[in-house]
């Protein structure tokens, strides 16, 4: 897995389930990556933690359907704002580094 | 605030109070992990598949736990302070060790630090002026006194102008200002217009001075101090137009003097050791202190010209002064004027005389500074050895090695922090008593002496940089130790024997110990031998139990007068219980006034060019009776001689040189100027004059009831009543008018507060020189007790074999006799050389040969058998049955 893009994956995640637990962001991302992704805990919890430590996610207890204790992240302003600005990034990259891959070799 | 900081900001946070707990975070993995195992469930794999496969796919809970640990908080800092706390811990159960280890440290750095920050600031750093390498001074020293600068203005404005070496020449003369009740004297300078410009000093605030301030009578004006400013117009404006007062006493009355500037921060004046507050310019001083005041000469030399072509030059300017002066005093052909450096500022008195004793100063605390490092070697040495097992201990149970070399590291870090901030306080305390000290001798000396001490970073850096790395090499050996072997043979050998090498390493820490400590001891021993040489042997009167006073005697008109009011104070303080005897003198021993003159004797004929002057006192009966002065022969003054004024005593310098051997008394002397003769009626024996470290010059004592204006009076007395001196003062105030007592003081301490330099010297050097004997003495024991644990078995076997308890103990003593013997024979011809070294450093200072030595050897012994003493009784206290059982 590319080198910084755990935080764009967990950030987008969020903003398209909302509130949610480790293993459904997990489970979302691996399906949606149609399995390309699967991330063991030692990745996403650190992880997770530092987004916390920056402010860019929130993280609190609730419960889940099953009713098992849980905690649910969901994004701050400041980390909506923090995902487009990684998504402009990370458009930006795609877009040279195609116009770097295209040129006929 | 950016996100990253925010980060660090949080996990330090949680660093401290550990938020998320670990119990919450173990949940939230618990749950995603059965999450997992129920996914794997419902897809059909059994209770076990599903656990198995769940941790192959998300990873192991406890190694998650420790990712996440990591992320929470800052893993170094956590590690920093479990080492802390652990290094604490073991330091506290060990608690002679760090005592001892610290006070050491402590001791070793703050006296490092006080005595370097001290000289630099007196001696060595740089002016903070312009180009501070290119100032010089110029001195000038009559036969046998100290050198001076100070010059007429004349000779300033005749050198200034035909001068070809100097690009700028100062003048520049302290003022003695009175303190006015309650308040600090200010620090007055006179200088000459061009002085800040010469030194390339610029104004915070206004103006600095100028060649045109100095115009005859103008209206003087005055630049001050940036800390004046502060403190007495708290740093405002205003302060330019204000009018500073100064008064000095020989000036007919006060300055007023018009500030028309501030000088920048860092400039606080030419020399360290007298305070500047204010320098007013050269038109402030009236005529008649013009022509009687001189000024102190600095110069900045041309671009390319040395120190000795400018010597050369000045030289031959000052010639025509040598030889105008020569007409009347022949000793001045021995005069010549000399150039030194002045980029550390102006020499004073103070830096004359304590340049050489601090330099020496110095050298004893780098040696202390090594006998600390050895020290603290031999500590951590056993220390370590006794803490092998600890170590291999902690290997074998999975520490990492690293860790543990970090955790020594972190114990010696802790003992240097806390002994370095002890070394600090340590320092501040000890350079304020050494200033202290210092300043306490030249109180008669003009303006007030004052040092600006700031203790020194890089020295303090420095001191505690050599500690730690002594400490260092020492200190992780064990660690290192641990991190090589392997751990098994360590704990095999549980303690038993120690490795060779270390044994001898440990012997040669202890024998260099004694040797540095002979050798400090030796010279300590030289000093104080010196001193009580000074203050008590060679004086030639008895220095206790006198009281001195100078009255005030302007209330007698006349000779008679006068008198009259000697024979009342006389009877009267006689009266006083416990006073013994009473005199007058024109001045008393080492008060700082002299007096001399040339001396004519029919059949003494010398040289023109070798005529020296012979001192002179004036003194009434009993004058040697009260000084414990024997009179050789002839006979004392007495009451009746007042009829017969011309009749004087000598003493027996002057009887050698002028009469060698023949009898003196009855015979006729003529002084300097004077038509009529002196009948010699006295031979006194020798005393010492104005200057403890010369011996005895001739003397010629007058006869006098009292000196005319001002007189001392001196009083022996019996016992130590405490009110003695009150009553004295009491009385001659009704004697002589109220206020007529002025300074009142002992012989004693007069003479004290003349060889400052050597008192200081001598109980530094006695007060380190005892450390130095304790550390070794500390040193010896550690090395003993140490052993003697280690070898409890062998002893055991010993004693269970029948060896006596005596046989054992003699055993322990000889393996210290051996250590200490090595050490006095590698330290006697240190000592030796030491001795001779300090000796030469201090003037008029004799080698003492073997003297020091001995007495040095002979306290080392006394310190030795105590330090041996515990030791050798718990090796004779082994029980061989417990001892052999303990393996």
């Amino acid at each position: 897995m590319l080198q910084g893009t755990l935080d764009i994956m967990v950030l987008q995640t969020l903003a398209a389930l909302g509130p949610s637990h480790g293993y459904a962001m997990a489970a979302r991302i691996e399906q949606v990556s149609g399995g390309r992704v699967q991330l063991n805990m030692g990745t996403l919890y650190p992880g997770l933690m530092r987004l916390e430590q920056r402010g860019f996610v929130r993280g609190t207890w609730g419960v889940t359907e099953n009713n098992r204790k849980a905690r649910f992240y969901v994004l701050t302003p400041a980390g909506k704002k923090q995902l487009a600005a990684e998504k402009r990034e990370w458009s930006r990259m795609v877009t040279t580094m195609q116009a770097i891959l295209n040129e006929p070799s | 605030m950016s996100a990253a900081i925010r980060e660090w900001l949080r996990r330090l946070w949680a660093t401290f109070h550990k938020a998320p707990e670990d119990a919450e975070m173990e949940e939230e993995l618990r749950l995603h992990f059965d999450m997992i195992a129920d996914e794997l469930k419902r897809r059909g794999l059994s209770f076990e598949d599903a656990a198995r496969q769940a941790r192959l796919q998300a990873g192991g809970i406890a190694q998650v736990m420790e990712q996440r640990r990591d992320q929470r908080g800052l893993r170094r800092l956590e590690d920093l302070i479990q080492d802390l706390r652990y290094g604490v811990r073991t330091l506290r159960r060990a608690p002679v060790f760090t005592a001892v280890t610290i006070a050491t440290l402590t001791l070793a750095i703050g006296a490092n630090t006080a005595a370097f920050s001290l000289v630099d600031a007196l001696l060595f750093r740089d002016l903070p002026v312009r180009d501070p390498s290119s100032l010089v001074q110029f001195t000038w020293r009559y036969p046998s006194d100290p050198p001076l600068n100070m010059f007429s203005l004349e000779n300033y404005a005749q050198y200034r102008d035909r001068n070809t070496m100097f690009s700028d020449m100062v003048g520049l003369a302290p003022l003695r200002t009175d303190s006015s009740a309650g308040s600090e004297p200010i620090g007055a300078w006179v200088v000459t217009g061009n002085f800040f410009h010469a030194l390339g000093v610029k104004p915070a605030l206004g103006r600095v001075l100028d060649v045109s301030d100095d115009t005859l009578g103008g209206a003087p004006m005055a630049v001050v101090s940036w800390r004046y400013w502060q403190a007495q117009f708290n740093g405002e404006e205003r302060a330019l137009g204000a009018i500073v007062e100064i008064t000095d006493r020989r000036l007919p009355g006060p300055v007023h003097a018009t500030v028309v500037g501030v000088a920048e921060p860092d400039f606080s004046g030419v020399t360290a050791s007298m305070r500047s507050d204010v320098w007013v310019s050269l038109g402030a001083i009236p005529t008649a202190m013009r022509s009687r005041g001189g000024v102190a000469l600095m110069a900045r030399l041309k671009p390319g010209a040395s120190i000795a072509q400018a010597r050369a030059e000045m030289r031959v300017l000052y010639q025509s002064s040598i030889d105008a002066l020569a007409q009347r005093d022949p000793q001045w052909r021995h005069v010549a004027i000399d150039v030194t450096s002045a980029r550390a500022g102006l020499s004073t008195p103070l830096t004359d005389q304590f340049g050489g004793p601090l330099s020496l100063l110095m050298a004893i605390v780098g040696v202390l500074l090594l006998l600390a490092c050895a020290n603290i070697g031999g500590l951590l040495l056993a220390r370590g050895a006794a803490r092998q097992h600890e170590m291999a201990v902690r290997v074998s149970l999975g520490a990492g090695r690293l860790r543990i070399v970090r955790q020594v590291l972190t114990e010696l870090l802790l003992l240097a922090s806390i002994s370095g901030a002890l070394g600090l306080v340590g320092a501040r305390f000890g350079a304020a008593i050494l200033t202290q000290i210092m300043i306490s001798g030249t109180q008669s000396l003009g303006p007030s002496p004052r040092l600006e001490i700031t203790v020194d970073a890089r020295v303090l850096t420095f001191t505690i940089g050599v500690t730690l790395l002594a400490a260092l090499v020492f200190g992780l050996a064990p660690a290192i130790a641990a991190f090589v072997s392997a751990p098994a043979s360590a704990l095999r050998q549980g303690g038993g024997a120690q490795t060779k090498s270390r044994r001898v390493f440990g012997n040669g820490l202890v024998v260099a110990q004694v040797a540095i400590s002979l050798a400090l001891l030796s010279v300590s021993q030289l000093y104080i031998g010196h001193l009580r040489h000074l203050r008590d042997r060679s004086l030639g009167f008895d220095r206790d139990r006198v009281l001195l006073m100078s009255v005030d005697t302007s209330r007698a008109q006349n000779r008679e007068q006068l008198a009259a009011l000697y024979r009342d104070a006389v009877a009267r303080l006689h009266a006083i219980p416990g006073v013994d005897s009473v005199a007058a003198s024109g001045m008393t021993p080492m008060s700082g006034a002299a007096g001399s003159a040339f001396l004519r004797v029919e059949g003494f004929d010398e040289p023109a060019d070798d005529r020296q002057r012979v001192s002179l006192n004036t003194v009434s009966p009993n004058y040697f009776l009260t000084y414990g002065t024997p009179l050789l022969a002839g006979r004392d003054f007495r009451d009746s001689d007042m009829d017969q004024p011309r009749r004087i005593i000598v003493n027996q310098a002057l009887a050698r040189k002028y009469f060698s051997g023949r009898d003196p008394i009855g015979r006729h002397v003529w002084l300097e100027n004077e038509r009529d003769p002196y009948e010699i009626v006295g031979v006194a024996g020798d005393a010492k004059y104005q200057d403890v470290r010369l011996p005895p010059p001739p003397i010629v004592y007058q006869f006098a009831l009292m000196s005319r204006g001002s007189s001392d009076l001196s009083l022996r007395t019996s016992g130590r009543r405490a009110g003695v001196a009150d009553d004295a003062r009491r009385l001659v105030n009704d004697v002589f008018g109220t206020t007529s007592v002025g300074r009142v003081t002992t012989l004693a301490e007069q003479v004290d507060a003349s060889i400052v330099p050597e008192r200081l010297l001598a109980t530094l050097a006695g007060f380190f020189g005892a450390v130095g004997a304790l550390l070794a003495a500390i040193g010896l024991f550690g090395l003993l007790a140490y052993t003697v644990a280690r070898q409890t078995k062998e002893i055991g076997i010993r004693l269970a074999l029948g060896a006596t308890r005596g046989r054992v103990s003699l055993m322990v003593a000889t393996s210290a006799g051996w250590v200490v013997s090595v050490g006095f024979l590698l330290g006697a011809p240190t000592a030796f050389w030491s001795t001779r070294f300090a000796a030469r450093s201090v003037e008029n200072l004799p080698a003492g040969g073997a003297v020091p030595i001995a007495s040095a050897a002979a306290a080392l012994i006394a310190v030795a058998f105590i330090a041996v003493y515990v030791p050798m009784r718990s090796a004779t206290r082994v029980e061989p049955v417990i001892a052999l059982r303990a393996e």
